[in-house]
């Protein structure tokens, strides 16, 4: 336990450097743009721009000097994907076999549909006449009311 | 001493689940009403030896008994007491120990509800939930033993993960999902009776409906408190981030919602059966799913215990399962012939059958994306993403489209319905959408997906808020009752009805607070030193100054900062940082301001104690904070509708709704 | 059962099938660890100041030795248990290879106060905005990378070294790599 404290006394702890200074609103818009779309290194799952990892920030510092210095998204994407391959990016590239996990939902959506649509056209039974109930004679006529409200 | 009771008590489980099933499955299927009476006593043997091996785990840490494997893995002498019992949870042994505890009270309280009932549907109901127990009881005894004895015996131990010794959340959270996770075992218990009887009747049907609306209630409140604890505590201003495990909590309450109204269609007008019974089956075995894709190291995620070696029982677990499903479906799912049919387009049925199929659509697309790199990396080696941007752009339409149909379902009557009749329906809440819409534009806001959600919001609200008006109205005009008793006779008479719209309109909340915390977010970064300040939108953030702390586990800076807001009051705020030795990098506590519609969120990422200065990072949220007011409307609503109903000595007395309508199965009890 | 029946369920356990499949590939694999495309690469050049004498240090002047990286803070308490093994690798090794630390997301006042001093048996650079490590792909710290003669960029160790890793990482790069590709 002391071995703890004194560890803990005597290590210096991250003054963490700031972010770099931010661009002129429509750059900056791009760099925090860009942010989300990019995986942070060290987080599960949370892009560049969430993180407050200092990886996480030294990389937003990159994206921000790379957008400065006038490169194209797509420039800067291939920048970090040259790095890390695809698994930086938080949305797959729509090409190769990841065009599944875009098509696939899509598929069982209007293949759904489809089937819904041929079910509804099947030809619907004669409904069961909808004669009322056989109800007990003392029976109020406001209950008949809430209730012919409530089974709609 | 605890290690030999809990594993004494562990094995007592595993027989005693083992015999109950085995004479459960076997007497149901041979309708044998005396084995009911075994099978009762094998699941309180099963109650009391879990119950049991639990308390001696809780005893066991909380005397810090580190001669118990879980024990020197999780206890700590410095730990809280608090923290010390709610490391039961905290590791995967512990947690899988505990998930045996809440199984074998559903399951005892399953068969306490339905002892006096028909012997053979209870019977095969409950071999099933204790032939799952078998399998818990067997990974506890075996692969996940946290009753190991350990020698020589540690002094102390390493104390829970400090992150999870952060937050009162960590006591609360965990067990609601518990809760809600174990607890889909009863309606799958349930729904595999009604397949192998190959029938699903009013009354046995309606206690699928209920014992599925217990879990379903725990896990949207262990969902919602999961989100608040990402927001309020881990920092980074978002409530969910698609994370694999979020995802496995999120994919059977998406499947146990459907089937709640799948179930409504079931019982007006006896038909999408299957549907419902799939469903049911869908939410037990994604919860088998979401426990495997946590706890067997093959994701990364936040929530992940470490790498551990019961994946693949896991595994094989699940496949047994999937099998025992996919052929029950398949052998004897063609028995449950709907008795009804479905209206027309424009009926209320419909609506609900095309939101069954835009429920199952979200709940395919959220596994999809989150198992899809490992199927990327298993058949061509690479490793991609699949993030929240996906997961946002997928289901956000579905989202919406939901939104709607909550406003349209509700409008329409159950079969066939007149053209007029559907159109004078929804004149009034599609205006009153139109209007939001319009007043949202004149306020300034912008945006087309977010303006199309709080149109549709206002346009669900007015359905939702009619359908629990007008019998009120009635009441009050036929009968001259006040308003108060009006109000009161209406939800009390018809519970399940207005319990599901109070739920509509928390939904309804939720949406339009999503949509405004997303799209109406302002952010900026600034660095100051003493003195100065910096501003976002009518927030002005002032530095006071760096102050240290020491906690018994780790260090803490925090920057003191005054805020004032829009009008001009103070609020003194001290977002943190936090050093654990465990991490390297150090973990920052937000510190927020809640006001009625926004929150200002503000996080320390960076100081220096010689100038000083400090840099942060400062949102401010719109309406986020109504996602977690929407909780207690949630529980409100579900406890309505999970109320039971009152056993009526005559049909036809003062409760209209026990007169025998295809509304309603009498004597829905228990 | 049904024909329909029968089909439903063919269908559902092919998917059951490859749903298991799937999920039992990912056995075995570290889910957090993270690709590392550089490998085989040329290693990106920089230009970085010593912390010692604020002399500059380019990668194209190292060329023709292999060179070992040594990414760490001061912050990072693991950093603080491998700095000695890589001094004393930087020792044994220091004919074969040049040992050099590079300060990843901290100050110099603090890099310089790191346990009392670093270690003087290998240099220390300074990575002004830590450009250089993201240009690394440096997810974290401590992390290690190892270039040979040529420049190429061979292999990282994502975690606290220890000296048998340390040794068989140098062997390594003594013998002949991949042919170095254009560079992006």
């Amino acid at each position: 336990m002391t071995t703890l404290v004194l560890t803990l006394v005597l290590s210096s702890y991250a003054p963490q450097q700031a972010g770099s200074a931010l661009l002129d609103p429509p750059r900056e818009a791009r760099v925090q743009a860009l942010g989300k779309q990019l995986r942070c290194p060290m987080c599960q799952g949370l892009s560049i721009a969430d993180s407050s990892s200092s990886a996480a920030r030294a990389q937003m510092d990159k994206v921000r000097e790379l957008v400065a210095a006038g490169k194209s998204d797509q420039e800067i994407r291939d920048y970090f994907t040259s790095r890390y391959g695809e698994w930086a990016l938080l949305e797959p590239p729509a090409s190769g076999m990841n065009i599944l996990v875009w098509i696939l939902p899509l598929l069982l959506l209007v293949g759904g549909g489809l089937a819904i649509a041929r079910t509804m056209r099947r030809p619907v039974p004669p409904a069961p006449p909808a004669a009322p109930e056989a109800r007990p004679a003392s029976e109020d006529p406001y209950l008949e009311a809430v209730r012919a409200e409530l089974r709609r | 001493m605890s290690s030999t009771v809990g594993t004494v008590l562990v094995l007592g489980g595993l027989l005693a689940a083992a015999f109950g099933a085995v004479v459960g499955i076997e007497g149901g299927l041979r309708h044998r009403a005396g084995a009911l009476k075994v099978v009762l006593a094998t699941v309180t043997a099963f109650l009391v030896c879990m119950v049991g091996a639990n308390l001696t785990m809780v005893y066991a840490l909380v005397t810090h008994d580190f001669s118990v494997h879980y024990v020197s893995q999780v206890g700590s002498r410095a730990t809280p007491l608090v923290y010390t019992v709610v490391s039961l949870w905290s590791a995967l042994e512990g947690s899988i120990l505990f998930w045996g505890a809440i199984l074998a009270v559903y399951v005892f309280a399953f068969a306490r509800a339905h002892r006096n009932d028909p012997p053979t549907n209870p019977l095969l109901a409950l071999g099933t939930m204790l032939a799952v127990g078998v399998f818990f009881s067997f990974l506890i005894a075996g692969p996940a033993n946290p009753f190991g004895r350990v020698t020589p015996v540690p002094p102390d131990g390493p104390g829970p993960n400090p992150l999870l010794q952060n937050h009162v959340l960590m006591v609360v959270h965990p067990p609601m999902l518990y809760l809600g996770y174990v607890g889909m075992v009863v309606p799958f218990g349930i729904a595999v009776a009604a397949l192998l009887r190959g029938q699903l009747g009013d009354a046995w049907m309606s206690v699928l409906r209920r014992w599925t609306l217990i879990p379903w209630t725990f896990l949207s409140v262990g969902i919602v408190l999961g989100s608040w604890w990402a927001y309020a505590v881990l920092g980074w201003g978002g409530y969910w981030a698609w994370d694999p495990v979020e995802n496995a909590s999120f994919l059977p309450w998406l499947t146990s919602t459907a089937f709640l109204h799948s179930a409504m269609v079931q019982e007006r007008r006896h038909t999408l059966k299957l549907w419902t019974v799939s469903l049911s089956l869908g939410s037990f075995l994604l919860t088998i799913l979401g426990t495997f894709m946590t706890r067997s190291g093959v994701f990364n995620s936040v929530h992940s215990f470490t790498q551990s070696e019961i994946g693949p029982t896991f595994l094989v677990f699940l496949g047994a399962v999937l099998v025992v499903s996919i052929v029950l479906i398949a052998v004897r799912g063609p028995l449950l012939v709907p008795e009804g049919a479905l209206g027309g387009v424009a009926s209320r049925e419909s609506a609900i059958l095309l939101n069954n199929l835009l429920f199952a659509a979200l709940t395919f697309t959220v596994l999809l994306g989150t198992v899809f790199p490992l199927v990327r990396e298993a058949f061509s080696g690479v490793r991609i993403s699949v993030g929240a941007p996906y997961f946002n752009r997928m289901a956000v339409p579905l989202g919406v489209a939901i939104l709607f149909l909550m406003g349209v379902g509700p409008s329409l009557p159950w079969g066939t319905a007149s053209k007029d009749a559907v159109r004078r329906q929804f004149l009034v809440p599609a205006a009153v959408g139109v209007a939001v819409v319009l007043a949202s534009v004149l306020a300034g806001l912008r945006g087309g997906l977010t303006l199309l959600t709080f149109g549709l919001a206002g346009f669900a609200a007015t359905v939702t808020l009619r359908e629990m008006v007008l019998p009120v109205r009635v009441r009050m005009r036929e009968q001259g009752e006040a308003l108060p008793l009006a109000v009161w006779r209406t939800a009390t008479r018809a519970r399940r009805r207005f319990g599901g719209y109070v739920v509509h309109l928390a939904v309804v909340l939720v949406f339009v607070a999503i949509a405004a915390s997303q799209s109406y977010v302002v952010h900026t970064t600034a660095t100051l030193t003493t003195g100065q300040s910096f501003r976002l939108g009518p927030y002005a953030v002032q530095l006071a100054g760096l102050r240290n702390g020491v906690d018994p586990h780790r260090r803490w800076t925090a920057a003191e900062v005054d805020v004032t807001d829009g009008q001009g009051r103070h609020h003194l705020l001290a977002p943190r940082m936090n050093f654990y030795e465990r991490s390297t990098d150090p973990i920052g506590s937000p510190a927020i301001r809640s006001a009625a519609f926004e929150d200002f969120y503000l996080t320390l990422l960076a100081f220096d104690a010689a100038t000083p200065s400090a840099s942060f990072n400062a949102w401010i949220f719109p309406m986020v904070s109504w996602i977690w007011w929407s909780l207690p409307l949630f529980v409100l609503g579900a406890l309505f509708a999970a109320w039971p109903e009152r056993r009526r000595a005559r049909a036809g007395a003062a409760e209209p709704l026990s007169v025998p309508t295809k509304a309603r199965s009498p004597g829905a009890a228990a | 059962m049904t024909r329909r029946g029968l089909w439903i369920g063919l269908a559902l356990a092919a998917l059951t099938a490859v749903l298991l499949f799937v999920l039992a590939s990912g056995f075995g694999r570290d889910p957090h660890e993270v690709p590392f495309q550089l490998r085989g690469k040329p290693a990106p050049d920089f230009t970085l100041k010593r912390l010692d004498n604020g002399a500059p240090v380019k990668l194209a002047d190292l060329k023709g030795k292999p060179v070992v990286l040594n990414f760490w803070a001061s912050w990072c308490g693991p950093c603080k248990v491998e700095h000695p093994v890589i001094a004393w690798g930087a020792r044994k090794f220091g004919q074969e290879a040049q040992f050099y630390g590079v300060v990843f997301e901290d100050t110099e006042e603090n890099a310089r106060a790191f346990a009392g001093a670093p270690d003087p048996s290998f240099p220390q650079l300074i990575d002004d905005r830590s450009r250089m490590a993201v240009d690394y792909g440096v997810t974290g710290v401590p992390e290690t990378y190892f270039i040979d003669a040529a420049g190429i960029l061979r292999d990282k160790v994502a975690a606290p070294v220890d000296p048998q890793t340390l040794a068989a990482k140098i062997a390594s790069l003594k013998r002949p790599g991949p042919v170095s590709e254009v560079v992006r």
